[in-house]
């Protein structure tokens, strides 16, 4: 059969045209499934229409808000120590749900385990948090690691446990560091709290129930220090030997000295930070039922 | 001559269909992948790397995993949602050192969730600065009750007796409050959900409990001597027992922390409270529950009761020996 090229040419080039023009209409439009959608599916996208319209709002406010381009706030680099226990998780959540709520917060999380644990590295990634995840089998020298420290970023640094307890303002009252600013801490030391006691602006002693004649008898909690500082002395770290309450002088002693501190929390008169211990779960029944083959689903993550 | 004007002509023909195939196909997905990009979006917090201008550095020499966002975080509550139903959160309060410090731990999650009334009961003669003060510091939308328990009931120092359940007046207040305030004809949808001040509770909790028609129930962490405590499910997706070792067959071996119940069943039931006399260690909840719903109409959550979503954690009593007999700390700081 002979081909009449022309004529075939013509039809098919018409079709396709027709079709492609089609296509292109077709193109960039969403598919309308609603008659394949169950009444879950319709309930699931009206919520998400109502999740993204909330989050427009939000947005818009905010913009309103902040009509000038802000200077970029310094950044509160967290360290926080972690290790392997029943309460971890829970412990890392609350934490990590106060931390979103402060702005420019980098968390450092340091597990003291061989491995990265998939718990920590599962919980960072759904956390929404800006994160560096760091491992050490022992954290015996709490060596600082940036990551990469941009060179005139502003940032402080804070040492956070993943058991005690902050309020937000405190993140605020820690932004302005220029070399270590301290506040007091709640629930430590065997009272009440502990704080410096501020003359004149000034700290000229503490306030302290146990061993004040260390040279900084404070809490871990209970102080930051810039980032520029800790660049600059880039062999301070924590001595993991010294006597116990003599860590965190260890580490400041090579940074600042007693009258260089910037006290916060309005003259160290409020606390913004409480030092809270988690009670360790009672497992008797657990024990006993693991004893006997019949423990409690491993799969199942606490 | 005419073997090319053929092969021509086959070209001609079959150009146009190939072209037009791959415009449809990319015409059917493309619908698809916008969807999909909506989904990265609103999931931020959960996807990884799905983010707008989300960074991330896989396994460098030294090991480190580095992600950086540029999400923005809020402080005040979210907007309110004519669409979502209002969570009630009943906690009940009581002046201890770490009151403060549980209370405002508990607020920074509960500033997260989206349409949260906290209903706040103190034990209390009256209702404490602290407390008021930290309500409206925190800008969530909340209610602030108070009622004493009789020194009767109330635990006595370090002994326990089991048989006096702490709390319960106070979230009997709560409820009271709640059929006073909200007509059962309304159609404010509403659940009702019981929150100790001292327990961990994930973000993604609420959400299941908002979809409550009824009582939802689901695993809770710590509780009965055991890693978790759960309901039993079966292959129906219905509950039908308690995988507890501490008294199974309680008509609701489930702890405070582990349902959720729907404000309208609240209210339609206005004479169902917690039972405050005579009962035993343990049964406190099924002193409310069995007036409410039977086993099989409870709502399974968690994925089938299969994902911890809150932990029964409690909290260390401080040890404030160098306080003294007389205090050593200025009373006036707050803590």
């Amino acid at each position: 059969m002979k081909l009449k090229l022309k004529t075939v040419f013509v039809l098919y080039f018409m079709v396709s045209l027709l079709g492609l023009v089609y296509a292109l209409m077709q193109l960039g439009q969403r598919c309308d499934c609603s008659e394949h959608d169950l009444p879950k599916d319709r309930t699931i996208s009206r919520l998400r229409g109502e999740l993204h319209r909330l989050q427009e709002q939000m947005r818009k406010s905010d913009v309103t808000k902040q009509p000038q381009k802000q200077p970029a706030k310094p950044t509160i680099f967290v360290i926080t120590p972690t290790y392997a226990r029943l309460v971890q998780k829970a412990e890392l959540t609350r934490l990590s749900q106060t931390f979103l709520h402060v702005p420019q917060l980098h968390w450092i999380v340091v597990e003291d385990s061989p491995h990265k644990t998939p718990l920590v590295t599962d919980l960072l990634v759904k956390s929404g948090l800006t994160y560096t995840h760091l491992h050490m089998p022992t954290a015996k020298d709490r060596k600082l690691q940036e990551g990469d420290p941009r060179d005139n970023q502003q940032g402080v640094i804070y040492f956070a446990d993943d058991d005690n307890t902050y309020s937000l303002q405190i993140f605020e009252e820690m932004r302005s560091t220029q070399r270590v600013s301290v506040w007091p801490v709640g629930l430590v030391g065997g009272m009440k709290y502990e704080r410096p006691v501020v003359e004149g602006g000034k700290v000229v002693r503490f306030h302290t129930g146990w061993r004040p004649s260390r040279p900084f008898p404070m809490d871990m909690a209970g102080f930051a220090v810039s980032l520029k500082l800790v660049l600059a002395n880039p062999e301070a770290c924590f001595d993991g030997e010294a006597p116990m309450g003599f860590l965190e002088s260890s580490f400041l002693q090579g940074l600042v000295t007693m009258d260089e501190l910037e006290p916060k929390a309005d003259n160290c008169s409020k606390v913004l930070v409480w030092h809270t211990r988690t009670e360790k779960p009672k497992m008797k029944r657990e024990e006993a039922l693991q004893a006997q083959g019949l423990g409690s689903d491993r799969a199942v993550e606490v | 001559m005419p073997k090319r004007r053929d092969i021509l002509a086959i070209v001609l023909i079959v150009l146009p269909w190939t072209l037009l195939i791959t415009v449809w196909h990319q015409s059917a997905i493309a619908p698809l992948l916008a969807i999909r990009k909506d989904d990265g979006v609103e999931g931020k917090r959960e996807a990884g790397g799905q983010a707008q201008d989300s960074k991330e550095y896989c396994a460098s020499d030294k090991d480190i995993v580095e992600v950086v966002r540029t999400e923005y975080v809020y402080t005040r509550p979210p907007p309110w949602s004519d669409v979502l139903p209002t969570i009630h959160i009943i906690t009940p309060t009581y002046s201890r050192p770490v009151q403060k410090a549980e209370l405002t731990r508990l607020a920074n999650t509960f500033l997260h969730v989206p349409n949260l009334h906290w209903i706040l009961v103190e034990d209390s003669q009256r209702r404490t600065p602290l407390v008021t003060r930290l309500l409206r510091e925190t800008g969530l939308n909340f209610t602030h009750l108070n009622v004493e328990t009789p020194r009767n009931y109330k635990l006595r120092g370090e002994a326990r007796d089991p048989r006096i359940p702490r709390g319960t007046m106070q979230r009997n207040l709560a409820l009271r409050w709640l059929r006073e305030t909200f007509n059962a004809n309304s159609s404010q949808a509403g659940i009702v959900y019981f929150a100790d001040d001292d327990n961990t509770y994930s973000l993604e909790l609420f959400e299941e409990m908002r979809s409550t028609r009824k009582v939802s129930v689901w695993p809770v962490a710590f509780v009965g001597g055991l890693r978790y405590e759960s309901p039993k499910v079966n292959a129906a997706g219905k509950v039908y027992g308690w995988k507890t070792v501490f008294d199974p067959h309680r008509p609701f071996a489930i702890d405070m922390a582990g349902f959720a119940i729907n404000l309208r069943l609240i209210l339609f039931k206005p004479q169902a409270y917690f039972k405050l006399r005579g009962v035993k260690g343990g049964y406190q909840e099924s002193s409310l529950l069995r007036e409410l719903v039977t086993l099989n109409d409870l709502e399974p959550k968690a994925a089938n009761c299969t994902k911890i979503l809150v932990w029964h954690t409690r909290t260390e009593k401080p040890v404030l020996v160098n306080e003294g007999k007389k205090g050593f700390t200025d009373p006036n700081v707050e803590i």
